[in-house]
């Protein structure tokens, strides 16, 4: 016997995830017909030109697509203007759809005061993605740039230390969230040991801790315990007098 | 004569009283009637040299905890009250490899990591034993990815794989037990060193001895062992199937 | 005997709607740190100075977090955090999954308070498919998440004790978390990695007898709390080791991104149950702590408090459990009945393409927050209408928390770096993703 809730499952899910024309699910109304953002009249009537489009996601997620040149500007004018005052960067992270589709940058910005969220925007063609770092206007900023870097590839112009971050300093297969790198890495398993068990004590440095133990007559301190070389004692009955 | 803790206390005392008698002196608990390791007239012991050292090890081993992630949490839980590790005469957690003979390795490996992982293997003093708890660190899991060790066997040898996702605290207690038996069955006259198959000239490799430490041996399935580029083909989304 | 101030932690219940629009204390457009640039080295430094390594194999880091210290003397110069040590790439490998496929990978993110993960990734997407969860499930999830809120303050509490050396108050808190362990052994089978959602309700209602093993905990807990808190709220050397180290202003909080009790010890009131309210949050009746000193004592006193506060989410939460479905009535996302698919035809195919097909979104996306353990947790997910996403992505409290950790202990002592970095409450495992 056939219950008619699962025929009407089999159905819907032939339908997919479009909703049938009729139905009452209480859908988020379109953007025009939402209360306007205004922050995004203010962005509007400043930037002009430089503010490309205006959407409204999941119901009451406004984002604001920007271009590449003027970021800078635009988020610290978010930050600074007592209007808006966008004091906290909740993430700064990237989208790649793949098939060479344009990179999209995303600011997630949140106003304490006024308690109103924000999302910027900026599309990035593969071949130039470049941008100013927001290092100086949110210190949030410092590790999730790096972070983008590292996954994406993205270079934030004057983050005064953009380096890889989760991945080893002299990682040599790409910025692995790119939907062209492969989710087991470009390197064969072999390869991959092999490269990993020969990283140096510099390799798990940074330029600048290298120069600076330099300047302070140091080696480098080992990151793997101490440095004395393997642990098999010399005399006598090992493992008995060890102590 | 063995105690039997069934027996009334009175009963026990005056088979205690005639067997101090007998002897002429404090009653000597022989091997067979204790299942014990000693045997031996008064003031003597006499005992096989293996199964005393086995003994004295088996019973104070001290644990190196390589606690990375969700495992770590479940040792920790094994270390706390009401697991208590401490029955098992490893109260002492060894946080420095050069006075541990049990590594402990609980949570995923990256390839960032393992270079640390194989040092400290290396410094810990022979005789020494490790336990690779939980998926991950067995077999790397659900983590079949560009940034992940598929078995820590790759690294170091392994004697004991604890399975789990993370293993409960029985399991790994379970693992030590294991680890037990094995010392015990052990013939430390025999070959005071156990044989160390790394190879030496660490941590780099040479490139014929990698296959061998990357070959798929315990339960790793992941490996391949053939060297170069795999080709980076684009994912093709969204009807690709689970990789 | 050092003296021990009294400090109390400051109750922002009312939200001061004269102060300011939201109630925040930080207003002002913070200063631009513009001289801090990584390249100026002090000359003259020879001998003087000396580099150190910490982790990323140390009991103190929590994990697998690494710091290299430039020490003069005993005094932190400089602190360089190197992270990665645990990357397993969370997000690329959800980009390979199911939108149901990735809730076991959440909880393998934070450990320390899986539910809370689980939860958060399911609300995102339903936000993002547009379902509303059934009343029975949005209560549900509040308990659990409330749940693991004491779940992970009580690890944190432990080791930071074992940091600061009080190993009984790690004892004292392990007991306590074996009862939510049981607790979670008994809804999900599991002790950590509960994976107990599922996009449009959960993976199965409650057991019988549930509610009231979780009462007995939420009416015998705060004697234990009590008891931890003599242990170390006056405890001299607890409050010498904490009071006045580490501190951060509100501003400087803000500017770093810090949220969660990192940010409200440091007197801002931004807390994502009270100002983006979900579940219903702003119909219970709960207190926000915040503090004012934005050291590591008042990070204590704050998670304490929220713990009392969580107690008493809890009790409102059981107390108005309704009955009815957990899950949606939704054939697309939810699964028929196993009797249904064991005897049907239709409903085992339904139950096939649902399992071998996944739940599929619509196009959009969703930057969805809640109030982790932790601090503000997000998850971004984004679609293409396909049955798995195009990016999943997570924003991590540690992860930005740990970033204000160098500005936290440069010009403090040695010492006092294992403390700060146990006060922040980090979770390698999120940081790392």
């Amino acid at each position: 016997m056939t219950d008619p809730n699962f025929k009407k499952g089999l159905d819907a899910l032939d339908q997919g995830p479009a909703r049938a024309a009729g139905e009452t699910v209480e859908s988020p109304p379109p953007a025009g017909d939402l209360p306007p953002h205004p922050t995004v009249d203010a962005l509007r009537d400043t930037f002009g030109e430089a503010i490309l489009r205006h959407e409204v996601v999941s119901g009451d997620e406004h984002i604001v697509y920007i271009g590449p040149e003027r970021n800078l500007e635009i988020l610290r004018w978010l930050r600074d203007n007592p209007g808006e005052r966008y004091d906290m960067l909740r993430d700064v992270t990237a989208i790649d759809y793949g098939n060479g589709a344009f990179l999209q940058l995303v600011y997630e910005l949140w106003s304490i005061p006024n308690r109103r969220q924000l999302r910027i925007k900026i599309e990035l063609p593969l071949d130039r993605l470049e941008v100013d770092s927001v290092y100086y206007v949110w210190r949030a900023s410092d590790w999730l740039e790096r972070e983008t870097f590292d996954m994406f590839g993205i270079v934030f112009r004057g983050h005064p230390d953009l380096r890889r971050i989760l991945m080893p300093y002299n990682y040599a297969e790409g910025h692995p969230l790119r939907k062209d790198f492969p989710l087991r890495g470009r390197f064969t398993r072999a390869e991959q040991t092999r490269r990993s068990l020969s990283l140096k004590t510099e390799d798990h440095y940074s330029p600048y801790e290298v120069e600076l133990a330099k300047r302070l007559g140091q080696p480098l301190p080992s990151v793997m315990a101490d440095d004395g070389g393997p642990g098999v004692p010399e005399s006598g009955m090992p493992g008995i007098g060890a102590q | 004569m063995g105690l039997n803790p069934d027996e009334p206390d009175e009963t026990r005392r005056d088979a205690h009283v005639a067997e101090m008698k007998e002897s002429g002196g404090l009653p000597v608990r022989t091997a067979e009637a204790q299942g014990g390791i000693f045997s031996g007239a008064p003031g003597f012991l006499t005992t096989r040299l293996d199964t005393v050292v086995n003994w004295a090890r088996e019973n104070s081993l001290w644990p190196m905890p390589f606690g990375t992630a969700c495992c770590a949490i479940e040792m920790m839980a094994t270390a706390a009250s009401r697991y208590d590790l401490a029955r098992f005469g490893m109260e002492r957690m060894s946080f420095s490899p050069r006075q541990a003979d049990l590594l402990i390795c609980a949570g995923r490996v990256s390839y960032k990591m393992a270079p640390v992982l194989r040092r400290i293997w290396e410094q810990m003093p022979q005789p020494k034993w490790s336990i690779s708890m939980g998926a991950c660190a067995s077999s790397g899991g659900v983590f079949d990815v560009y940034s992940m060790v598929q078995g820590i066997d790759t690294i170091i040898p392994v004697d004991v794989y604890v399975p789990g996702c993370p293993p409960r605290p029985e399991g790994l207690m379970y693992g030590i037990l294991m680890i037990q038996e094995k010392i015990r069955r052990a013939s430390p006259t025999a070959d005071w060193v156990a044989d160390e198959s790394l190879i030496e000239g660490l941590p780099t490799l040479p490139a014929q001895h990698l296959d061998l430490v990357t070959s798929p041996f315990g339960n790793s399935t992941q490996q391949n062992r053939s060297s170069g580029l795999v080709s980076s083909g684009a994912i093709v989304r969204p009807n690709d199937r689970q990789p | 005997m050092a003296q021990t101030k009294k400090r109390t932690v400051v109750y922002n219940v009312t939200r001061n709607p004269q102060l300011a629009d939201g109630g925040g204390l930080v207003h002002a457009p913070i200063v631009p740190v513009e001289g801090e640039v990584a390249s100026d080295f002090d000359e003259d430094i020879h001998g003087t100075h000396m580099l150190i390594n910490i982790g990323p194999q140390h009991p103190a880091t929590h994990g697998v977090l690494r710091l290299v210290l430039e020490l003069d003397g005993e005094t932190v110069i400089k602190c360089i955090p190197h992270i990665g040590y645990l990357h397993s790439s969370f997000e690329k490998l959800g980009e390979y999954r199911t939108w149901n496929q990735i809730v076991p990978l959440t909880d393998r993110m934070d450990y320390l308070a899986p539910l809370i993960y689980n939860c958060a990734y399911a609300m995102a997407v339903e936000k993002m498919m547009g379902i509303e969860v059934t009343e029975r499930c949005k209560v549900l999830r509040v308990i659990l998440m409330e749940m693991d809120r004491i779940f992970s303050h009580l690890l944190w509490l432990g080791t930071t004790a074992i940091d600061l050396g009080a190993f009984t108050v790690f004892l004292y808190t392990f007991q306590e978390r074996e009862r939510v362990y049981n607790l979670h052994e008994a809804y999900t089978g599991a002790r950590i990695t509960t994976s107990a959602t599922r996009i449009g309700g959960m993976m199965a209602d409650l057991p019988a007898g549930w509610i009231e093993q979780l009462n007995h905990f939420v009416k015998t807990f705060p004697r234990t709390l009590d008891e931890v808190e003599t242990l170390l709220t006056n405890n001299a050397i607890w409050v010498g080791r904490t009071q006045d180290v580490g501190v951060i202003s509100g501003q400087d909080a803000v500017n770093f991104g810090l949220t969660g009790a990192n940010l409200r010890a440091s007197g801002v009131d931004y807390d994502v149950r009270k100002d983006r309210p979900y579940y219903d949050y702003e119909t219970y009746d709960f207190d926000v702590p915040v503090g004012e000193h934005g050291d590591i004592y008042d990070r204590y006193l704050c998670r304490m408090e929220e713990m009392r506060q969580s107690v008493r989410l809890l009790q409102q939460a059981i107390a108005r459990l309704p009955g009815g479905p957990v899950n949606v009535d939704d054939p697309r996302v939810i699964l028929p009945p196993k009797t249904a698919a064991m005897n049907d035809m239709e409903s085992m195919i339904h139950h096939f393409k649902v399992v071998m097909e996944g739940v599929r979104a619509p196009v959009g996306e969703s930057w969805f927050s809640v109030e982790s353990s932790k601090g503000e947790l997000a998850m971004y997910v984004v679609s293409d209408g396909g049955s798995k996403p195009v990016r999943w992505r997570v924003r991590g409290p540690s992860f930005i928390n740990i970033a204000a950790l160098p500005h936290m202990i440069e010009g403090s002592l040695l010492s006092d770096v294992i403390a700060v970095n146990a006060s922040l409450d980090i979770v390698l495992g999120e940081i790392d993703r």
